[in-house]
């Protein structure tokens, strides 16, 4: 067994520094439009682990993330852009004291947008996290569009409708990827600890999960709380990614995209966020081909169909839910001795039995 | 130091206009095993979920070592010390024998998810003891060699034991055990009595059951409580009762109750 983990680890290691290598590769020499994507990946290797861990981890069908990520995205925002710019940005009303004259550096902004995200989770979270299964998620989505409307009617300080722009585009590779990778390794170690053997009681059965002892209330609020600032994060990060923002980039949709990364990686999976997340994100980019002219269709209209690569993805998805039910990896995670495994049951030796030990 | 560890005193249960108990009295005390017996729906596990918090009684009190914990939530009667299991088993379905028994000492953790997360000394020494305990209970229920499966895959009566092990994990003072014997036969029933008694010894236990396999009733308990139609209708010793009258036309019907 220790023999395994020691294994395990040294295939981290390694893996981790081939992934290293590759993101030196890419951040060097690849196109631009390659290092954005690359980005994007991380971005919502984030944001799906933040869903995952209410939705998947302790069942908590929320679907609120749209509005947290607007709440780091704007936090970022003004608090990096620089003062000078500030002033041409806000033409309508000024912006308010003392955001008009302060900057403060990337990591600084993005933990301030984490951490008030996770304020207004505790408020949405005590009337909200009473409610079960549907009602829970109408009323989160109510609070996340109520967070869209404020801010596009608070003018003198999110601009309102004009939105936000010259957002320092910190979030590079590195950043993203950084993040990316504290956040799987947190939310690993959250999940195997105690607390997160309580939330995944608490999603396999709250009754149960209450009568031996579990807090319903502050458990859940626990997860709700840690997936807004992580939602946050991601959305800080991506508003330094694309570098102009406006309440209409954090409509429900936002949040449906990050839905569709967790389904299809599986409810619980940490692994298949992660994979999930660079399969979506780069399948999107790659049908973009669907929306132009598709010349060898002679039937197809001469400027194409706007709109069809999402026609095609959602169909992929559809297959995906049809064959397999519970996402690509369901509850399972992918580990170096199911890889193992796997790979020695094709080479036609039995597997070596798995027992579930703690050491 | 009172010898009585669980009092109900006049506790109701009024749902509209449906009396599912009434003016219940009840008491057990240190290490004895009780039964809760009644015909189908006399309101037996309305009073388990009254005692473990599930339902607040419409009137009445319920007493914990000469605590009032009438109306608390069932997770802070948990950490007062009863502990249950339930008439349709409630495993943590899709995770592992051992996880399930894990999950029933986080109430003891006594730390932050921050201690947790990272993993401090402490919290690694209190996961190693839970560890322990797990295993050690697991044992005593003959499921250490299962511990790595998915609660659900075990058979019916390992899952009854399973649920057991979860509620002692717990460190209860007193177990509410809702028909632990249903779906068993004969043998199996034997080899349950065995096993409650052997709890009881062992970890300095009370127990209260709900039964319907009366050779299982009559050879574990101390005493009895009968109910019919919400109400309390007799108590007594095992022999007192299967020769009480009014019991016995409860459970038969009699001339003058033909329902």
């Amino acid at each position: 067994m220790a023999k395994m983990k020691k294994r395990s680890v040294i295939l981290s290691i390694l893996l981790l520094a081939v992934l290293v290598l590759v993101l030196f590769l890419i951040d060097g020499h690849a196109s631009k439009y390659i290092i954005r994507i690359t980005r994007l990946c991380a971005i919502n290797i984030i944001l799906a682990l933040s869903m995952n861990l209410v939705q998947g981890f302790t069942g908590i069908f929320s679907l609120g993330h749209a509005g947290f990520m607007a709440i780091g995205a704007y936090s970022v925002a003004l608090l990096t852009i620089p003062v000078a710019k500030k002033e041409t940005i806000f033409m309508l009303e000024p912006l308010i004291a003392p955001l008009n004259t302060l900057t403060l550096p990337f990591g600084v902004a993005l933990i301030i947008g984490g951490l008030l995200a996770a304020a207004v989770a505790f408020f949405i979270g005590l009337p909200c996290l009473r409610l079960r299964g549907d009602y829970l998620a109408i009323a989160t989505l109510g609070f996340s569009e109520i967070i869209r409307i404020l801010i596009t009617n608070a003018q003198s300080l999110t601009n309102g409708a004009q939105g936000l722009k010259s957002i320092p585009k910190t979030a590079d590779v590195w950043w993203c990827y950084g993040i990316a990778l504290l956040t799987i390794v947190f939310i690993a170690l959250l999940i195997s600890s105690s607390h997160g053997r309580a939330l995944k009681a608490i999603r396999e059965d709250e009754i149960a999960a209450e009568s031996m002892g579990i807090s319903l209330l502050r458990h859940k609020m626990l997860s709700f709380m840690i997936s807004a600032f992580l939602a946050a994060v991601g959305g800080g990060l991506y508003a330094s990614y694309i570098g102009t923002i406006g309440p209409d980039v954090f409509q429900i949709s936002r949040t449906y995209d990050i839905l569709m990364i967790v389904v299809m990686g599986g409810m619980g999976s940490i692994t298949g966020s992660v994979m999930a997340a660079f399969i979506v994100t780069i399948g999107q980019e790659w049908l973009r081909v669907l929306d132009g002219p598709l010349p060898f269709l002679s039937f197809w209209p001469e400027n194409g169909v706007a709109g069809m690569r999402m026609v095609v993805f959602s169909l992929l998805l559809l297959v995906v839910i049809l064959f397999f039910r519970n996402g690509l990896f369901g509850h399972k995670e992918l580990t170096w001795s199911s890889i193992g495994n796997r790979l020695s049951r094709l080479a036609g030796h039995k597997p070596a039995k798995e027992v579930n030990g703690h050491e | 130091m009172s010898n009585r560890v669980l009092e109900v005193k006049h506790a109701t249960m009024r749902f509209g206009g449906l009396v599912a108990v009434n003016d219940l009295n009840m008491h057990i005390d240190k290490q004895e095993i009780v039964a809760l017996i009644g015909p189908n729906g006399a309101g037996k596990t309305t009073a388990f979920n009254m005692i473990t918090g599930v339902y607040k009684p419409t009137s009445g009190q319920v007493l914990l070592d000469d605590r009032i914990i009438t109306g608390m939530r069932p997770d802070r009667i948990a950490h007062a010390g009863i502990a249950r299991t339930f008439q349709n088993i409630r495993l943590f379905k899709a995770l592992t024998v051992l996880d399930n028994v894990m999950i029933a000492q986080h109430l003891r953790l006594g730390m932050t998810w921050v201690s947790s997360v990272l993993r401090t000394p402490k919290y690694r020494k209190t996961e190693a003891e839970m560890y322990n305990r797990a295993k050690e209970l697991l044992e005593y229920m003959g499921l250490w060699e299962v511990r790595g499966e998915i609660a659900s895959s075990l058979p019916y009566g390992m899952q009854r034991k399973l649920e057991i092990a979860r509620a002692l994990a717990t460190k209860p003072s007193l177990l509410l055990l809702d028909e632990p014997a249903a779906g068993m036969n004969p043998a199996e029933s034997a080899e349950l009595t065995a096993l409650i008694r052997g709890i009881r010894d062992q970890f300095h236990l009370t127990v209260l059951l709900i039964e319907h396999h009366m050779d299982v009733v009559m050879d574990i308990s101390d005493r009895i409580y009968v109910l019919n139609y919400g109400g309390l209708i007799a108590e007594g010793m095992p022999a007192e009762i299967q020769s009480n009258d009014e019991v016995i036309r409860a459970y038969l019907g009699g001339d003058d109750d033909e329902a």
